[in-house]
């Protein structure tokens, strides 16, 4: 998604603008662009990385600018269409994220008034709103617009007559204040900030913000002037470097051993034969719920459907799952449900959507997050980190294992707390939880021997996954991975449901992929495999490494040790990765930023 | 203050450290739960140089990914697609270093007064030497008032008793020397050396404080030993009633020492493990991340690496235990005088345990006699003796 | 004439005194070590402020905010990065001519400030008795020829002070200035150029306290009790016996009982007593508890800490929200009488001192009958459990039970 940033202070905004456009780079971007304020507004825009723009920047003096990078969505990438925007007379320039839904009505209405357009983008509309309604007060001018504006926004807003303050506002798009000491900074990412100041003060929808080098003022949809207290984040944004591995996915893919230690850190204890979170999700779990209500999006969502069968099979608690975007139209939202929203990066939209409505219908909520003082994480009544570490590639690699564990961890914690298994049971549960890294090492070491495998499909324009029980969610998943980054049609299958029409779709064209593991669902899918080879496709099965049937029945094998539900999990998902990520390399896309995609979608 | 680069050799595999280098390369070994390669770095980035080249080749990711948050100091990374010799791998790094340099190997523990003497030492060409009593296994130099004469590799009979430490100084003409004799199909150092003092120049010799080499898994245990031997203890982790911890004791954190535990140190434990109950380490042990010593189980001047888990009543002596292996309960293994095959060298040892690899099942009750090496990824089912070494990947059923 | 102080440090040998606060809020006599230096400051006459902040920032400023409580300004500017002392000071280009740099965490006398005020490109000199952990100054007379590093064996014993008077041309050297061994611009390397073209006079500083490690503050908390006056506000019982110094804050209550040997400070809303026995050099924050057949001698006890019930405290600091279950005794002198050594940050240091009790961060619980060993270190949030005994370095959030 879009990243802003703004800044007045004693430093040159030059530099602090590209240093800090530089932190929201992991957000994916097409096109960066900053605007320095000194006597007038100097705008440098360029299309491609930031590096780009940086390059091409003459070394401009101004304690005073705004900067942005861009990821399209209404316009194609080009120059003009980069931000910050202007207006008629440039006096006043602004840098947006999210979506103006009535732009085209407003467009109109701006023109027969006499303005004059540069750009295809929904942005664009906004200055030229707010130059109708400046006459000389720019909070007045940039409040009064916004009241006309139908949609999303995160603006920052810069006024050639009014070079001692930067407007900001925000609506259904994140946007923080950076306080700190004669300077102060707007931004659409924590992170962006981090380097300068520890100090945020959180904007909620429809405020407005002035800062000034030494003052900030929050002013609500009213006008009326808002008192909020600056947060402290201890937070560490650490660099990550692709360290050797040739893209980030790869890197993280094999980061997963460590990983899930880190995950298991603090929270197992074998001699104790105990699973403890921290105080207050402890408390959270304890309590009685009649049933357990998932929401997610994408991966994560995938991992919720995981996580249903782990909690059901452990528990017998009813768990619903649904699309965080869905929730709000249909989820049933008992007050005796926990709510759980799995969001990587915290901040997702529609997970945060669907969490404020299960909150707002008195359900309590707990979120399994990466990201330490997220959005989500604040919202909740408890949360649970994934402990991963920062994920860079845009396609979600160790998180989605890290959240398969969390939600296994959980599962494990309310039978204990329920009764409903035994010190045995949970006992083996924590042994096969802790041999993860160590069979995750294994799979890992057959990377070359997946990389064989995904010859087989690079070509494909189609291909299928499907899996039974547990295994279903892992195929969706292993769709999604495949279609994400090397941009193959892929679809999963419940392997039961290909006869009710998919079928229709097999040719020797489309290979599938098989997940295969020895427990009830066995049977059914190796009959599965042979309906769907007699209709020509080759099939690749996913096999441990005891099955000896499996050769008998699949083209192609992909081994993995085994030794209980959570490890072929995590084995199988690691292949999907694996196999995903070859197939790309192969075919030479871009791995770490796919097309068209973004890491942390924050826009509904 | 001089500003002088370092170049470090970290490509080579460690052919003779296996089966721990079949994952890992030879500098990423880790020794009181610090890779070989970051003591190195530590010593000299403490000497007050900044930039570090690495010299990587095999296995490059892991040092690569291990040292990406490395503070206070510039690490730049050369790859050495072949790994053909010492003087070819610091050729790699010709266009990086353009004025005087230090070179070192990765792999040998070097502390940082030795290396601020070499840097401080005025003649251009320095090196540091070592007194030692293994010469056979080194380049033993003759020297004469602090001028290198000649170095004599491996030799066979008492000639001297000091030893090239393999750290130089050099002026970066060096290159011109290195790549004369690489175009002849020459590329160790010591040749090059030799033949820079053959034509009169003067190679100036400094000495260690403290030089530690680790050429064969056994090492690991004496240079543990060596490292902890100064420690002093710090604690963290959950630490229960009942527990005695005599001496330097390191515990990591989110460890728990369960009661009746009994530890002397010099001990290092890494973090998120579980000690005990009652389990016995004695000196000079360490213990890495995430590992599981099981009830009633000792450990005595031992290495276990991370992920590792020991079964109850186990005892383990004078042995070193790589990642990820899980040994069930009753394992126990004889340590004594023994005589060590590696890579077609025959090594006697007065008294050494069992080496195991990554990632091996060994089920209970086995007991493994002296100087064995177990391979990585094996399966030894229970009640079993082991005898003579199993290669990697095997089966005892 | 502005005054920048230096406080981004985080005191890493101060641990784990400073894993919650910068140096500089560390507390002596109840007052933060910036303070005392901002006080003997303003007495001198100056008035502009600037804090060079970064580590725990919010501490700082939220104490001092902007100067009112001492009528003068105060502004801050946040370093982020601590790449050294070259660095900060070169962020305040922008906002001085003629300034003093001082750092915030050396007390400095007012004379001395005074002094070097009134010398225009000035440096303080000291003399040390042990100069190796200081850099040592090269002087011909009055003049200042170079600043060494560190170094094992010094050639004189005249330190570097901390305290600078400069003017707008140190900023051109502080741009030429590169990075130090320990990757950071060292102001001294600036100076070192500066002193080519330009001279530096040498003032020596005639009161001058340095705090590098934890027990330093019981040192420096000691020499200033002896100085300062201050009133007794508090509400004090009739059987209570007060000998030399007593600074009790408002609102705090001693009960019958007990015997306090000055000199000795203690905060407001504190409850002392009944029965309890404070000797001297000691300093107790504010909100806290000291009961019952309890006895404190020479140690710094935070603010919200609690010294409830039978409890013995020599020579020790006490960080802040901990609270130390009944019986809690901890020793602060050998058996055999020799010099006690500390594990810090996992190294051996010789303190010097025949007696050194404990050295508690905050919000650490000890259980009844717990026993804590000479020069032992306990990290923030630490519990130690009923009966359990603590010795050498307990790292932050461990459980010793």
């Amino acid at each position: 998604m879009c990243g802003i940033i703004g800044y007045i202070g004693f430093r040159e905004a030059r530099n602090v603008l590209i240093d800090c456009l530089k932190r929201l780079d992991y957000r994916g971007y097409d096109s960066a662009g900053i605007g320095v304020l000194q006597n007038d507004i100097q705008i440098f825009k360029e299309v491609g990385e930031i590096e780009n723009l940086e390059r091409e920047l003459p070394l401009i003096n101004g304690n005073t600018g705004i900067g942005h990078t861009r990821w399209a969505t209404h316009g194609k990438v080009s120059v003009e269409n980069a931000h910050p925007q202007t207006g008629c007379n440039k006096k006043i320039a602004l840098v947006h994220n999210g979506i103006i839904e009535n732009f085209k009505t407003l467009k109109e209405e701006l023109e027969k008034k006499g303005h004059k357009f540069q750009s295809q983008t929904d942005t664009e509309v906004i200055v030229h709103l707010i130059d109708e309604e400046y006459s000389g007060n720019i909070e007045d001018a940039v409040y009064n617009a916004l009241k006309k504006i139908k949609g999303s926004y995160a603006i920052t807003v810069l006024c050639k007559d009014d070079p001692e303050k930067i407007i900001g506002a925000r609506k259904d798009s994140p946007l923080v204040i950076g306080v700190g000491d004669n300077e102060n900074f707007i931004a659409s990412d924590i992170t962006a900030l981090l380097k300068y100041t520890n100090r945020v003060i959180f904007l909620e929808d429809g405020e407005l913000c002035v800062i000034t080098k030494k003052s900030t003022k929050v002013i609500d949809e009213n006008k009326n002037e808002v008192k909020r207290d600056e947060e402290l984040i201890k937070w560490d944004f650490r660099d990550a470097e692709k360290s050797g591995f040739p893209h980030f996915m790869l890197k993280e893919i094999f980061e997963q051993p460590d990983a899930i230690n880190q995950t298991l850190m603090g929270r197992l204890s074998e001699i104790e034969q105990s699973i403890r979170f921290h105080d207050n999700v402890e408390g959270l779990l304890k309590e009685n719920y009649e049933s357990i209500h998932i929401v997610a999006c994408g991966t994560s969502y995938y991992a919720g459907m995981v996580g249903k069968y782990l909690i059901e099979n452990l528990t017998n608690l009813p768990v619903f799952i649904d699309l965080a975007s869905e929730y709000r139209y249909f989820g049933t939202k008992n007050k005796s449900s926990l709510v759980i929203g799995i969001t990587q990066s915290g901040e997702t939209a529609d997970t945060l959507a669907a969490l404020k409505q299960g909150k707002e219908s008195g359900c309590k909520t707990l979120v399994i997050s990466n990201v330490i003082g997220s959005t989500a994480t604040r919202l909740a009544n408890g949360y649970i980190l994934m402990q991963s570490g920062p994920e860079i590639g845009v396609a979600a690699s160790k998180t989605f294992t890290a959240q398969i564990i969390v939600l296994f961890l959980i599962a494990l914690k309310i039978a204990t707390l329920k009764n409903k298994i035994g010190s045995d049971e949970i006992y083996k549960h924590i042994l096969n939880l802790k041999e993860l890294p160590r069979q995750t090492r294994e799979v890992l070491d057959r990377s070359n021997s997946i990389c064989e495998i995904a010859k087989n499909i690079k070509d494909a324009n189609t291909v299928f996954f499907i899996g039974r029980g547990l295994n279903y969610p892992l195929s969706l998943e292993g769709a999604l991975k495949l279609k994400e980054i090397s941009y193959i049609h892929a679809e999963g299958f419940a392997a039961g449901e290909l006869k009710h029409g998919p079928f229709a779709l097999l040719t020797s064209n489309t290979p599938v992929v098989a997940i295969v593991t020895r427990d009830s669902t066995y049977d059914k899918i190796l009959a599965n495999i042979g309906e769907i080879k007699a209709r020509g496709p080759k099939v690749i099965a996913l096999a441990d490494d005891k099955d000896t049937e499996i050769d008998k029945h699949a083209d192609m094998v992909v081994r993995f040790p085994s030794n209980s539900q959570i490890s072929s999990c995590v084995s199988v998902s690691v292949i999907l990765q694996l196999l995903a990520y070859h197939v790309a390399n192969l075919r030479e896309c871009p791995i770490d930023k796919p097309r068209n995609l973004a890491k942390s979608v924050t826009v509904e | 203050m001089i500003f002088i680069k370092a170049v470090i050799l970290a490509a080579g595999e460690g052919k003779r450290l296996r089966p721990f280098t079949e994952t890992m390369p030879k500098v990423m070994i880790p020794v009181a739960n610090k890779p070989l390669l970051e003591y190195v770095i530590d010593s000299v980035k403490n000497s007050g140089i900044n930039e570090i080249i690495t010299v990587v080749g095999y296995k490059k990711e892991v040092i690569m990914e291990y040292f990406r948050n490395y503070e206070d100091i510039e690490i730049k990374y050369v790859v050495q697609e072949k790994q053909l010799g010492t003087a070819h791998a610091l050729l790699q790094t010709k266009e990086y270093v353009d004025d005087t340099f230090i070179v070192l190997s990765g792999d040998n523990i070097i502390d940082k007064a030795s290396i601020s003497k070499l840097i401080n030492d005025k003649p251009k060409f320095s090196m540091l030497i070592k007194e030692n009593p293994h010469t056979s296994k080194y380049g033993v130099v003759l020297f004469e008032k602090n001028v290198l004469k000649e170095i004599v590799e491996k030799p066979t009979e008492e000639v001297g008793r000091f030893i090239s430490t393999g750290i130089y100084k050099f002026p970066n003409s060096v290159f011109d020397n290195i790549e004369e004799f690489s175009s002849q199909g020459v590329y160790d150092l010591s040749t090059v050396v030799q033949s820079i003092v053959d034509r009169g120049e003067n190679i100036s010799t400094v000495t260690a404080n403290s030089w530690m080499d680790i050429v064969y898994p056994w090492d690991l245990i004496h240079v543990n030993e060596s490292i902890i031997r100064n420690n002093s203890g710090s604690t963290s982790g959950i630490i229960e009633k009942g527990v005695t911890m005599k001496g330097p004791v390191m515990v990591g954190n989110n460890t728990t020492i369960y009661s009746g535990s009994y530890i002397v140190g010099p001990v290092v434990i890494g973090d998120g493990c579980e000690i005990g109950p009652n389990a016995c380490i004695f000196p000079t042990t360490t213990i890495g991340n995430n590992s599981v010593i099981r009830p009633f189980s000792q450990l005595r001047n031992s290495v276990v690496m991370n992920d590792v888990h020991i079964g109850s009543n186990s005892y383990i002596s004078h042995s070193v235990i790589a990642r990820g292996t899980i040994i069930g309960h009753n394992f126990s293994n004889m340590s004594g005088k023994a005589t060590m095959e590696i890579e077609d060298e025959y090594k006697k040892l007065e008294k050494i345990g069992v080496m195991i690899g990554e990632n091996c099942t060994i089920e209970g009750s086995v007991i493994v006699e002296p100087g064995i090496t177990i391979g990585r990824k094996c399966n030894i089912g229970s009640i079993k003796k082991i005898v003579k070494n199993i290669p990697s990947e095997s089966k005892v059923m | 004439m502005k005054c920048v102080v230096l406080a981004a440090g985080e005191g890493k040998r101060m641990h784990p005194l400073t894993f919650t606060r910068p140096k500089v809020m560390l507390p002596i006599a109840n007052k933060p070590l910036l303070e005392w230096n901002l006080l003997n400051a303003i007495d001198t006459g100056l008035k502009d402020f600037i804090f060079i902040v970064s580590y725990k920032s919010e501490m700082v400023r939220n104490y001092f905010g902007n100067g009112e409580t001492w009528n003068v300004n105060i502004e801050y500017i946040n370093q982020g990065k601590p790449l050294g002392t070259g660095h900060a000071i070169g962020i305040v280009e922008k906002f001085v001519d003629d300034f003093i740099v001082l750092c915030g965490d050396t007390i400095f006398g007012k004379n001395d400030i005074k002094n070097i005020i009134e010398k225009d490109i000035s440096i303080g000199l000291v003399k040390v008795e042990d100069p190796r952990e200081y850099g040592i100054v090269e002087t011909k007379g009055n003049e200042v020829i170079k600043i060494y590093e560190k170094m094992s064996q010094p050639f004189s014993n005249v330190i570097n002070g901390g305290i600078y008077h400069f003017n707008k041309k140190i900023f051109n050297y502080i741009k030429k200035t590169n990075k130090s061994p320990r990757g950071e611009y060292e102001i001294t390397d600036s100076i070192n150029m500066l002193v080519k073209d330009e001279n530096i006079k040498g003032v020596f500083l005639k009161s001058w306290r340095d705090v590098v490690y934890p027990w330093h503050l019981l040192d420096a908390n000691r020499e200033i009790i002896e100085n300062i006056n201050g009133k007794s506000d508090g509400l004090i019982d009739k059987n209570v016996t007060i000998k030399d110094k007593l600074i009790v804050g408002d609102n705090s209550k001693i009960l019958s009982g007990t015997y306090l040997e000055g000199p000795i400070i203690i905060g407001s809303n504190c409850k002392i007593g009944p029965n309890c026995y404070i000797r001297p050099y000691t300093s107790i924050g504010n909100n806290c508890h000291v009961g019952n057949a309890c006895e404190i001698k020479n140690s710094i006890i935070m603010d919200n800490s609690n010294v409830p019930h039978q409890n013995y405290v020599g020579d020790s600091v006490i960080g802040y929200n901990c609270n130390l279950g009944a019986g809690t005794k901890i020793a602060n002198l050998r058996l055999d009488k020799k010099n006690i050594d500390v594990v810090l940050n996992e190294e051996k240091i010789e303190t010097g001192r025949r007696k050194l009790g404990t050295l508690i961060g905050d919000n650490v619980q000890t259980g009844i009958n717990s026993m804590l060993n000479v020069g032992s270190i306990v990290g923030n949030n630490v519990f130690i459990g009923p009966g359990a005994q603590v010795s050498g370095e307990i790292k932050p959030n461990a459980k010793i039970l």
